[in-house]
């Protein structure tokens, strides 16, 4: 991150910045009890990030 | 008697909630959270305005694109709706960006995207204070 209002994040970060607030979101919008939100937010997580992570595979073979 | 005075009730009583609900949502979406602070959802309330800020500023510290309502053609009409889901924000993201937009590397596309995530979020939350307000199951 540079100094300043300059945020300079790589491609993962930016990712996981996304899924992890998006995630936290959700999970507080759509759950009431704390143990059932973290479940939420951690399954969401890791489904934003596998599927991130599996669409980026999947469009490797294009990029050559 | 009584049935009659409770029938001619509920249907004026209905009617206020369904205001205070309007109201309540409009709040949501001029301040990222008030809406549940409103109602007392404490948590909700923080987290929305926690999430829809910080997409804002790592939207507009990232230089992505704030649509403005001038817009050549759909996408950027639709840009501008889901940014002017951010309610204040949007007035903050405009701010925050002194430099402007810079779409030419990733880090700026991302920006525009948060950017644009965080308007629809809002607009997400303050559906489901509405929906609270009016007595729906949340």
């Amino acid at each position: 991150m540079n100094a300043g209002m300059g945020f300079k994040l790589s491609h993962l970060q930016s990712m996981l910045l996304f899924a992890a607030l998006i995630s936290v979101a959700f999970g507080f919008l759509s759950r009431r009890r704390p143990m059932d939100r973290v479940k939420y937010i951690l399954w969401s997580l890791f489904l934003f990030l596998l599927i991130g992570v599996g669409i980026g595979w999947a469009m490797y073979p294009f990029s050559h | 008697m009584a049935d009659e005075t409770t029938a001619a009730a509920v249907p004026g009583r209905n009617a206020k909630r369904e205001t205070i609900a309007f109201f309540i949502a409009v709040a949501g979406w001029l301040v990222p959270g008030l809406g549940h602070a409103l109602l007392k959802m404490w948590g909700r309330a923080v987290m929305s305005f926690l999430s829809v800020g910080l997409l804002v500023i790592l939207g507009a510290g990232m230089r992505g694109n704030v649509f403005s309502s001038g817009g050549n053609d759909a996408f950027d009409a639709l840009g501008f709706l889901a940014d002017l889901g951010t309610g204040t924000f949007y007035l903050a993201a405009t701010k925050l960006e002194a430099n402007g937009a810079d779409v030419s590397h990733a880090g700026g596309d991302y920006g525009t995207r948060f950017l644009a995530t965080a308007g629809v979020l809002n607009l997400l939350t303050a559906l489901h204070a509405y929906e609270a307000a009016r007595g729906r199951k949340a």
